[in-house]
Protein backbone atom coordinates (compact mmCIF):
# COMPACT_ATOMS: atom_id res chain seq x y z
CA UNK A 1 0.00 0.00 0.00
CA UNK A 2 3.09 2.74 1.00
CA UNK A 3 6.35 2.20 -0.31
CA UNK A 4 9.48 4.11 0.48
CA UNK A 5 12.20 3.91 -1.57
CA UNK A 6 15.55 5.18 0.01
CA UNK A 7 13.81 8.41 0.47
CA UNK A 8 15.71 10.89 2.54
CA UNK A 9 15.17 14.64 3.90
CA UNK A 10 17.72 17.18 5.05
CA UNK A 11 16.98 20.34 7.23
CA UNK A 12 20.00 22.72 6.88
CA UNK A 13 23.21 20.48 8.16
CA UNK A 14 20.95 17.98 10.27
CA UNK A 15 19.81 15.00 8.31
CA UNK A 16 16.18 14.50 9.37
CA UNK A 17 15.45 11.18 7.67
CA UNK A 18 18.68 9.15 6.63
CA UNK A 19 17.78 7.18 3.11
CA UNK A 20 15.16 4.58 4.07
CA UNK A 21 12.83 1.87 2.28
CA UNK A 22 9.61 0.23 4.27
CA UNK A 23 6.83 -1.54 2.91
CA UNK A 24 3.19 -1.00 4.70
CA UNK A 25 0.99 -3.91 3.57
CA UNK A 26 -2.51 -3.18 2.50
CA UNK A 27 -5.23 -3.63 5.64
CA UNK A 28 -2.08 -3.34 8.39
CA UNK A 29 -1.24 -1.51 11.34
CA UNK A 30 1.87 -0.34 11.23
CA UNK A 31 3.84 1.45 13.93
CA UNK A 32 6.89 3.79 13.95
CA UNK A 33 8.58 4.19 17.29
CA UNK A 34 11.72 5.59 18.77
CA UNK A 35 12.93 8.36 21.04
CA UNK A 36 11.96 12.33 20.29
CA UNK A 37 13.69 14.11 17.18
CA UNK A 38 14.48 10.27 15.91
CA UNK A 39 12.69 11.24 12.58
CA UNK A 40 9.67 9.73 13.33
CA UNK A 41 6.98 12.57 12.22
CA UNK A 42 9.09 13.50 9.11
CA UNK A 43 9.20 9.70 8.05
CA UNK A 44 5.51 9.80 8.35
CA UNK A 45 4.94 13.47 6.74
CA UNK A 46 7.18 11.95 4.28
CA UNK A 47 4.42 9.35 3.50
CA UNK A 48 1.35 12.09 1.78
CA UNK A 49 4.57 14.22 1.06
CA UNK A 50 3.86 16.99 3.30
CA UNK A 51 7.88 16.87 3.08
CA UNK A 52 9.19 16.61 -0.28
CA UNK A 53 11.85 14.23 -0.10
CA UNK A 54 15.28 15.24 -0.79
CA UNK A 55 15.84 11.59 -2.60
CA UNK A 56 13.77 8.08 -3.32
CA UNK A 57 10.39 7.72 -4.23
CA UNK A 58 7.72 7.54 -2.24
CA UNK A 59 4.50 5.07 -3.79
CA UNK A 60 0.81 4.91 -1.91
CA UNK A 61 -1.56 2.67 -3.71
CA UNK A 62 0.70 2.37 -6.93
CA UNK A 63 1.08 5.99 -7.41
CA UNK A 64 4.35 7.74 -7.50
CA UNK A 65 3.27 10.81 -5.06
CA UNK A 66 7.11 12.24 -6.00
CA UNK A 67 6.39 12.68 -9.29
CA UNK A 68 3.31 14.52 -9.16
CA UNK A 69 2.67 18.38 -8.58
CA UNK A 70 0.00 20.62 -8.39
CA UNK A 71 -3.61 19.20 -8.79
CA UNK A 72 -2.86 15.82 -9.43
CA UNK A 73 -0.79 15.92 -5.71
CA UNK A 74 -3.90 17.34 -4.25
CA UNK A 75 -5.95 14.54 -5.35
CA UNK A 76 -3.78 11.97 -3.97
CA UNK A 77 -3.88 13.62 -0.63
CA UNK A 78 -7.48 13.36 -0.40
CA UNK A 79 -7.24 9.62 -0.39
CA UNK A 80 -4.77 9.54 2.31
CA UNK A 81 -6.40 10.90 5.75
CA UNK A 82 -4.06 12.27 8.34
CA UNK A 83 -4.28 12.97 12.31
CA UNK A 84 -2.35 15.02 14.72
CA UNK A 85 -1.36 15.00 17.68
CA UNK A 86 -2.79 18.51 18.81
CA UNK A 87 -5.38 17.64 15.85
CA UNK A 88 -5.15 20.68 14.14
CA UNK A 89 -9.60 21.52 13.92
CA UNK A 90 -10.31 24.68 13.50
CA UNK A 91 -11.46 26.64 16.43
CA UNK A 92 -14.02 28.71 14.66
CA UNK A 93 -15.68 25.71 12.81
CA UNK A 94 -18.85 23.39 14.16
CA UNK A 95 -18.01 19.73 14.28
CA UNK A 96 -19.91 19.38 10.98
CA UNK A 97 -17.82 22.36 9.70
CA UNK A 98 -14.39 20.85 10.29
CA UNK A 99 -15.65 17.64 8.62
CA UNK A 100 -17.58 18.88 5.51
CA UNK A 101 -14.78 21.19 4.48
CA UNK A 102 -12.78 17.83 3.93
CA UNK A 103 -15.78 16.59 1.99
CA UNK A 104 -15.80 20.07 -0.05
CA UNK A 105 -12.07 19.93 -0.91
CA UNK A 106 -12.84 16.57 -2.43
CA UNK A 107 -15.81 18.08 -4.37
CA UNK A 108 -18.19 15.83 -2.97
CA UNK A 109 -21.89 16.58 -4.06
CA UNK A 110 -23.41 19.49 -1.91
CA UNK A 111 -26.42 16.99 -1.12
CA UNK A 112 -25.13 13.99 0.25
CA UNK A 113 -22.44 15.87 2.31
CA UNK A 114 -24.69 16.36 5.06
CA UNK A 115 -25.55 12.77 5.57
CA UNK A 116 -21.44 11.71 5.06
CA UNK A 117 -20.72 13.63 8.22
CA UNK A 118 -23.30 12.15 10.27
CA UNK A 119 -22.05 9.22 8.90
CA UNK A 120 -18.71 9.89 9.96
CA UNK A 121 -19.38 10.88 13.35
CA UNK A 122 -21.61 7.89 14.11
CA UNK A 123 -18.87 5.98 13.32
CA UNK A 124 -16.49 7.74 16.17
CA UNK A 125 -19.71 7.90 18.56
CA UNK A 126 -20.43 12.28 18.20
CA UNK A 127 -23.17 12.44 16.38
CA UNK A 128 -24.88 14.60 18.94
CA UNK A 129 -21.79 17.47 19.29
CA UNK A 130 -22.26 17.85 15.85
CA UNK A 131 -22.83 21.69 15.78
CA UNK A 132 -20.38 22.22 18.90
CA UNK A 133 -17.33 23.97 18.64
CA UNK A 134 -13.77 22.42 19.41
CA UNK A 135 -13.34 24.08 22.13
CA UNK A 136 -16.30 22.61 23.89
CA UNK A 137 -15.14 19.34 23.84
CA UNK A 138 -12.25 16.90 25.69
CA UNK A 139 -9.08 16.03 24.01
CA UNK A 140 -10.42 13.15 23.18
CA UNK A 141 -13.24 14.42 21.76
CA UNK A 142 -11.71 16.72 19.74
CA UNK A 143 -9.19 13.41 18.47
CA UNK A 144 -12.33 11.63 17.17
CA UNK A 145 -13.78 14.99 15.43
CA UNK A 146 -10.09 14.89 13.64
CA UNK A 147 -10.51 10.91 12.80
CA UNK A 148 -13.91 11.27 11.93
CA UNK A 149 -12.58 14.44 9.12
CA UNK A 150 -10.10 11.96 7.99
CA UNK A 151 -12.55 9.34 7.11
CA UNK A 152 -14.96 11.69 5.39
CA UNK A 153 -13.58 10.71 2.12
CA UNK A 154 -13.12 7.28 2.02
CA UNK A 155 -9.61 6.67 2.66
CA UNK A 156 -6.82 4.18 1.38
CA UNK A 157 -4.59 4.96 4.03
CA UNK A 158 -4.78 6.85 7.76
CA UNK A 159 -1.55 8.31 9.29
CA UNK A 160 -1.28 9.48 12.72
CA UNK A 161 1.26 11.32 14.57
CA UNK A 162 1.31 11.02 17.94
CA UNK A 163 -2.59 10.36 17.72
CA UNK A 164 -2.97 9.89 21.68
CA UNK A 165 0.25 11.98 23.24
CA UNK A 166 -1.46 14.62 24.23
CA UNK A 167 -4.44 13.12 26.05
CA UNK A 168 -5.19 10.99 29.45
CA UNK A 169 -5.30 7.17 29.11
CA UNK A 170 -8.56 6.52 29.80
CA UNK A 171 -9.57 8.92 26.48
CA UNK A 172 -6.16 7.33 25.06
CA UNK A 173 -7.89 3.55 24.95
CA UNK A 174 -11.21 5.47 23.73
CA UNK A 175 -9.29 6.82 20.96
CA UNK A 176 -7.14 3.84 20.24
CA UNK A 177 -10.66 1.87 20.08
CA UNK A 178 -11.85 3.75 17.10
CA UNK A 179 -8.62 3.34 15.15
CA UNK A 180 -8.81 0.02 15.95
CA UNK A 181 -12.39 -0.40 14.07
CA UNK A 182 -11.46 1.99 11.24
CA UNK A 183 -8.96 -1.03 10.64
CA UNK A 184 -11.16 -3.88 11.19
CA UNK A 185 -14.44 -2.90 9.88
CA UNK A 186 -13.53 -0.41 6.80
CA UNK A 187 -10.29 -1.88 5.81
CA UNK A 188 -8.28 1.58 5.87
CA UNK A 189 -4.54 0.79 6.23
CA UNK A 190 -3.14 2.81 9.30
CA UNK A 191 0.29 4.07 9.93
CA UNK A 192 1.01 5.23 14.16
CA UNK A 193 3.73 7.16 15.23
CA UNK A 194 4.48 7.20 18.64
CA UNK A 195 6.75 7.00 21.49
CA UNK A 196 4.07 5.58 23.70
CA UNK A 197 5.46 1.82 24.24
CA UNK A 198 1.29 0.70 25.18
CA UNK A 199 -0.13 2.43 21.77
CA UNK A 200 2.15 0.45 19.56
CA UNK A 201 1.95 -2.31 21.26
CA UNK A 202 -2.08 -2.43 21.07
CA UNK A 203 -2.66 -1.86 17.92
CA UNK A 204 0.11 -2.78 15.53
CA UNK A 205 1.28 -5.78 13.35
CA UNK A 206 4.30 -4.59 12.31
CA UNK A 207 6.79 -2.10 14.36
CA UNK A 208 9.80 0.16 12.97
CA UNK A 209 11.70 1.14 15.81
CA UNK A 210 13.26 4.26 14.32
CA UNK A 211 16.84 5.88 16.11
CA UNK A 212 18.70 8.93 14.70
CA UNK A 213 16.49 9.31 11.46
CA UNK A 214 17.31 5.93 10.27
CA UNK A 215 15.53 2.48 10.46
CA UNK A 216 16.98 0.46 14.10
CA UNK A 217 14.75 -2.59 13.49
CA UNK A 218 11.68 -3.52 12.16
CA UNK A 219 9.77 -6.53 14.24
CA UNK A 220 6.30 -8.47 13.55
CA UNK A 221 4.25 -8.82 16.41
CA UNK A 222 0.59 -9.75 17.28
CA UNK A 223 -1.22 -7.01 18.50
CA UNK A 224 -2.76 -7.08 22.20
CA UNK A 225 -5.28 -5.17 21.31
CA UNK A 226 -6.80 -1.87 23.53
CA UNK A 227 -6.46 -2.25 27.30
CA UNK A 228 -9.62 -1.48 29.34
CA UNK A 229 -8.72 1.37 31.41
CA UNK A 230 -10.54 1.33 34.47
CA UNK A 231 -12.24 4.75 35.47
CA UNK A 232 -11.74 3.58 38.93
CA UNK A 233 -9.69 5.78 41.16
CA UNK A 234 -8.48 2.97 42.46
CA UNK A 235 -6.45 2.23 38.89
CA UNK A 236 -4.64 4.78 39.16
CA UNK A 237 -3.91 3.80 42.87
CA UNK A 238 -3.16 0.30 41.88
CA UNK A 239 -0.43 1.57 39.20
CA UNK A 240 1.43 3.56 41.03
CA UNK A 241 1.62 0.92 44.02
CA UNK A 242 2.61 -1.44 41.29
CA UNK A 243 5.27 1.27 40.19
CA UNK A 244 6.61 1.65 44.15
CA UNK A 245 7.50 -2.30 44.36
CA UNK A 246 9.29 -2.44 41.32
CA UNK A 247 10.99 0.94 41.95
CA UNK A 248 14.24 1.73 43.83
CA UNK B 1 -30.89 72.63 23.19
CA UNK B 2 -28.35 72.04 20.45
CA UNK B 3 -25.61 75.20 21.97
CA UNK B 4 -25.63 78.46 19.39
CA UNK B 5 -22.07 78.32 18.20
CA UNK B 6 -23.24 74.43 16.83
CA UNK B 7 -26.35 75.83 15.34
CA UNK B 8 -24.41 78.76 13.83
CA UNK B 9 -22.16 76.49 12.01
CA UNK B 10 -24.26 73.70 11.65
CA UNK B 11 -24.24 73.32 7.56
CA UNK B 12 -20.19 73.53 7.85
CA UNK B 13 -20.09 71.06 10.73
CA UNK B 14 -22.18 68.29 8.79
CA UNK B 15 -20.26 69.11 5.16
CA UNK B 16 -17.10 68.16 7.20
CA UNK B 17 -18.51 64.92 9.00
CA UNK B 18 -19.81 64.20 5.88
CA UNK B 19 -16.29 64.57 4.52
CA UNK B 20 -14.04 62.61 7.07
CA UNK B 21 -16.55 59.82 5.98
CA UNK B 22 -15.64 59.87 2.62
CA UNK B 23 -11.87 59.69 3.40
CA UNK B 24 -12.58 57.59 6.33
CA UNK B 25 -14.56 55.20 4.05
CA UNK B 26 -12.36 55.38 0.93
CA UNK B 27 -9.47 54.32 3.60
CA UNK B 28 -11.59 51.31 4.98
CA UNK B 29 -12.32 50.14 1.13
CA UNK B 30 -8.99 50.03 0.10
CA UNK B 31 -7.83 48.51 3.83
CA UNK B 32 -10.10 45.50 2.85
CA UNK B 33 -9.47 45.42 -1.17
CA UNK B 34 -5.75 45.51 -1.64
CA UNK B 35 -4.60 45.56 2.23
CA UNK B 36 -6.01 42.38 3.12
CA UNK B 37 -4.79 40.21 -0.03
CA UNK B 38 -1.47 42.45 0.44
CA UNK B 39 -1.45 41.02 3.96
CA UNK B 40 -2.65 38.05 2.90
CA UNK B 41 0.44 38.05 0.05
CA UNK B 42 3.51 39.01 2.90
CA UNK B 43 1.81 35.93 5.19
CA UNK B 44 2.34 33.13 2.53
CA UNK B 45 5.01 34.58 0.76
CA UNK B 46 7.31 34.62 4.40
CA UNK B 47 9.89 31.53 5.29
CA UNK B 48 8.61 28.06 5.63
CA UNK B 49 4.85 29.38 4.92
CA UNK B 50 3.13 28.03 2.06
CA UNK B 51 4.44 30.14 -1.20
CA UNK B 52 7.76 30.95 0.27
CA UNK B 53 9.57 34.08 -1.88
CA UNK B 54 12.07 36.08 -0.82
CA UNK B 55 12.11 38.10 -3.41
CA UNK B 56 8.56 38.87 -3.30
CA UNK B 57 8.62 39.28 0.23
CA UNK B 58 11.24 41.65 0.72
CA UNK B 59 9.74 43.91 -1.73
CA UNK B 60 6.57 44.12 -0.34
CA UNK B 61 7.68 44.41 3.26
CA UNK B 62 10.30 47.04 1.82
CA UNK B 63 7.31 49.24 0.43
CA UNK B 64 5.18 48.65 3.25
CA UNK B 65 7.61 49.59 5.64
CA UNK B 66 8.81 52.89 3.92
CA UNK B 67 4.73 53.93 3.32
CA UNK B 68 4.25 53.62 6.99
CA UNK B 69 7.89 55.07 7.99
CA UNK B 70 6.61 58.41 6.22
CA UNK B 71 5.39 60.74 8.37
CA UNK B 72 1.87 61.22 7.11
CA UNK B 73 2.14 64.58 5.74
CA UNK B 74 5.25 64.48 4.24
CA UNK B 75 3.61 61.21 2.51
CA UNK B 76 0.65 63.34 1.01
CA UNK B 77 2.69 66.00 0.12
CA UNK B 78 4.68 63.60 -1.44
CA UNK B 79 2.54 61.99 -3.27
CA UNK B 80 0.57 64.96 -4.74
CA UNK B 81 2.07 64.70 -8.41
CA UNK B 82 0.67 61.00 -8.25
CA UNK B 83 -2.72 62.25 -7.30
CA UNK B 84 -2.88 64.62 -9.61
CA UNK B 85 -2.03 62.00 -12.44
CA UNK B 86 -5.03 60.00 -10.92
CA UNK B 87 -7.69 62.52 -10.34
CA UNK B 88 -6.91 64.99 -12.06
CA UNK B 89 -6.32 67.65 -9.31
CA UNK B 90 -4.39 67.37 -5.98
CA UNK B 91 -7.16 69.76 -3.85
CA UNK B 92 -9.96 68.55 -2.53
CA UNK B 93 -12.11 65.76 -0.88
CA UNK B 94 -11.33 63.55 -3.62
CA UNK B 95 -7.63 64.05 -4.09
CA UNK B 96 -7.13 63.40 -0.54
CA UNK B 97 -9.09 59.81 -0.59
CA UNK B 98 -5.59 58.47 -2.89
CA UNK B 99 -2.93 59.36 -0.06
CA UNK B 100 -5.55 57.88 2.36
CA UNK B 101 -6.21 54.73 0.37
CA UNK B 102 -2.27 54.38 0.35
CA UNK B 103 -1.60 54.11 3.73
CA UNK B 104 -4.57 52.48 4.72
CA UNK B 105 -3.24 49.58 2.39
CA UNK B 106 -0.04 49.65 4.09
CA UNK B 107 -1.50 50.35 7.86
CA UNK B 108 -3.77 47.29 7.43
CA UNK B 109 -1.81 44.77 5.24
CA UNK B 110 0.56 44.47 8.52
CA UNK B 111 -2.19 43.77 10.71
CA UNK B 112 -3.36 41.30 8.76
CA UNK B 113 0.10 39.30 8.55
CA UNK B 114 0.28 39.66 11.83
CA UNK B 115 -3.55 38.10 12.48
CA UNK B 116 -2.67 35.04 9.94
CA UNK B 117 0.53 34.82 11.92
CA UNK B 118 -1.14 33.60 15.11
CA UNK B 119 -3.34 30.95 12.97
CA UNK B 120 -1.82 27.83 14.42
CA UNK B 121 0.58 25.91 11.88
CA UNK B 122 -1.00 22.73 12.07
CA UNK B 123 -3.96 24.04 10.88
CA UNK B 124 -2.25 24.75 7.92
CA UNK B 125 -0.77 21.21 7.63
CA UNK B 126 -4.41 19.88 8.26
CA UNK B 127 -5.69 21.52 5.20
CA UNK B 128 -2.80 20.86 3.16
CA UNK B 129 -2.84 16.89 4.03
CA UNK B 130 -6.67 17.18 3.05
CA UNK B 131 -5.52 18.34 -0.57
CA UNK B 132 -6.22 21.82 -0.07
CA UNK B 133 -4.98 24.44 -2.99
CA UNK B 134 -3.43 27.88 -1.29
CA UNK B 135 -6.35 29.60 -2.68
CA UNK B 136 -8.55 27.28 -0.69
CA UNK B 137 -6.51 27.20 2.66
CA UNK B 138 -6.72 31.01 2.57
CA UNK B 139 -10.59 31.21 1.96
CA UNK B 140 -11.91 27.97 4.24
CA UNK B 141 -9.18 27.88 6.41
CA UNK B 142 -6.57 31.08 7.55
CA UNK B 143 -9.55 33.90 7.27
CA UNK B 144 -11.42 31.84 8.89
CA UNK B 145 -9.51 31.17 11.92
CA UNK B 146 -7.91 34.64 12.18
CA UNK B 147 -11.42 35.99 11.72
CA UNK B 148 -11.54 38.06 15.02
CA UNK B 149 -8.10 39.15 14.53
CA UNK B 150 -9.05 40.20 10.59
CA UNK B 151 -11.96 42.93 12.35
CA UNK B 152 -9.87 43.78 15.73
CA UNK B 153 -7.13 44.71 13.01
CA UNK B 154 -9.19 46.55 11.15
CA UNK B 155 -10.80 48.60 13.88
CA UNK B 156 -7.85 49.36 15.10
CA UNK B 157 -6.69 50.87 11.39
CA UNK B 158 -9.76 52.70 11.25
CA UNK B 159 -9.23 54.53 14.24
CA UNK B 160 -6.04 55.11 13.09
CA UNK B 161 -7.43 56.58 9.57
CA UNK B 162 -9.89 58.96 11.40
CA UNK B 163 -7.08 59.96 13.00
CA UNK B 164 -5.05 60.47 9.47
CA UNK B 165 -7.75 62.33 8.25
CA UNK B 166 -7.65 65.42 10.51
CA UNK B 167 -4.83 66.46 8.62
CA UNK B 168 -6.37 66.65 5.26
CA UNK B 169 -6.81 70.40 5.47
CA UNK B 170 -3.25 70.61 4.22
CA UNK B 171 -4.58 69.68 0.73
CA UNK B 172 -8.23 71.19 1.21
CA UNK B 173 -9.71 67.70 2.18
CA UNK B 174 -11.73 69.18 4.80
CA UNK B 175 -13.26 66.98 7.46
CA UNK B 176 -13.74 67.29 11.06
CA UNK B 177 -10.45 67.72 12.21
CA UNK B 178 -9.55 70.40 9.18
CA UNK B 179 -12.93 72.44 10.78
CA UNK B 180 -12.05 72.15 14.34
CA UNK B 181 -8.57 73.72 13.56
CA UNK B 182 -10.16 76.58 11.08
CA UNK B 183 -12.99 77.99 12.84
CA UNK B 184 -11.97 76.57 16.38
CA UNK B 185 -8.46 77.14 16.72
CA UNK B 186 -7.86 79.59 14.44
CA UNK B 187 -10.33 81.98 14.85
CA UNK B 188 -10.02 81.84 18.48
CA UNK B 189 -13.94 79.72 19.24
CA UNK B 190 -12.30 77.44 21.90
CA UNK B 191 -15.90 75.66 22.55
CA UNK B 192 -16.23 75.25 18.99
CA UNK B 193 -12.71 73.18 18.61
CA UNK B 194 -14.24 71.05 22.29
CA UNK B 195 -17.34 70.01 20.81
CA UNK B 196 -15.87 68.95 17.36
CA UNK B 197 -12.93 67.04 19.41
CA UNK B 198 -16.28 65.85 21.20
CA UNK B 199 -17.35 64.38 17.99
CA UNK B 200 -14.13 62.93 16.81
CA UNK B 201 -13.87 61.27 20.50
CA UNK B 202 -17.77 59.92 19.95
CA UNK B 203 -16.68 58.30 16.75
CA UNK B 204 -13.73 56.67 17.68
CA UNK B 205 -15.74 54.77 20.81
CA UNK B 206 -18.78 53.99 18.48
CA UNK B 207 -15.62 52.23 15.96
CA UNK B 208 -13.80 50.75 19.13
CA UNK B 209 -16.80 49.01 20.50
CA UNK B 210 -18.54 48.09 17.17
CA UNK B 211 -14.97 46.04 16.55
CA UNK B 212 -14.65 44.86 19.51
CA UNK B 213 -18.24 43.06 20.09
CA UNK B 214 -18.00 42.22 16.30
CA UNK B 215 -14.58 40.63 16.88
CA UNK B 216 -16.28 38.50 20.66
CA UNK B 217 -19.29 37.82 18.63
CA UNK B 218 -17.20 35.43 15.77
CA UNK B 219 -14.44 34.30 18.00
CA UNK B 220 -15.27 30.44 18.51
CA UNK B 221 -11.83 29.54 20.03
N1 LIG C 1 10.60 21.75 9.56
C1 LIG C 1 11.76 21.45 10.14
N2 LIG C 1 12.80 22.30 10.04
C2 LIG C 1 14.01 22.01 10.60
N3 LIG C 1 14.26 20.90 11.28
C3 LIG C 1 13.27 20.01 11.42
C4 LIG C 1 11.97 20.24 10.87
N4 LIG C 1 11.17 19.17 11.16
C5 LIG C 1 11.95 18.32 11.88
N5 LIG C 1 13.20 18.81 12.02
C6 LIG C 1 14.32 18.14 12.72
O1 LIG C 1 14.39 16.83 12.25
C7 LIG C 1 14.64 15.92 13.29
C8 LIG C 1 13.55 14.87 13.36
O2 LIG C 1 12.34 15.47 13.77
P1 LIG C 1 10.96 14.72 13.87
O3 LIG C 1 10.72 13.99 12.62
O4 LIG C 1 9.94 15.69 14.30
O5 LIG C 1 11.25 13.68 15.04
P2 LIG C 1 10.25 12.90 15.99
O6 LIG C 1 8.88 13.00 15.42
O7 LIG C 1 10.79 11.51 16.01
O8 LIG C 1 10.36 13.53 17.34
C9 LIG C 1 14.75 16.73 14.56
O9 LIG C 1 16.12 16.95 14.83
C10 LIG C 1 14.07 18.01 14.21
O10 LIG C 1 14.62 19.09 14.92
MG1 LIG D 1 7.11 13.81 16.23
Amino acid sequence: MIRLHQVSKRFGDSEAVKPVSLTVKQGEIYGVIGASGAGKSTLLRLMNVLEMPDQGRVEVNGQDLTSLKGRKLRDARKSIGMIFQHFNLVANKTVYDNIAVSLQLAGYPGKERRKRVIECLQFVGLESYISKYPAQLSGGQKQRVAIARALANHPDVLLCDEPTSSLDPNTTAEVLRVLEDINKRLGVTIVIVSHQMGVIKSLCNTVTVMADGGIYETISQKPAGVRDVDHNPQYFVDQLVQDGETGP
Amino acid sequence: MMPEILLQYEAEIWRSIGETFIMVGVAILAAILVGLPVGTLLYLCRKGHLLENKAVFSTVNLLVNTIRSFPFLLLVVFLIPFTRLIIGTAIGTAAATVPMAIIAIAHYSRLVEQSLLDVPKGIIEAAVSMGASVREVVFRFLYVESRSGLVLGLTTSTISFVSYSTIMGVVGGGGIGDFAIRYGYQQFQTELMMYMIVVMVILVQFIQFTGTTVSRMIDKR
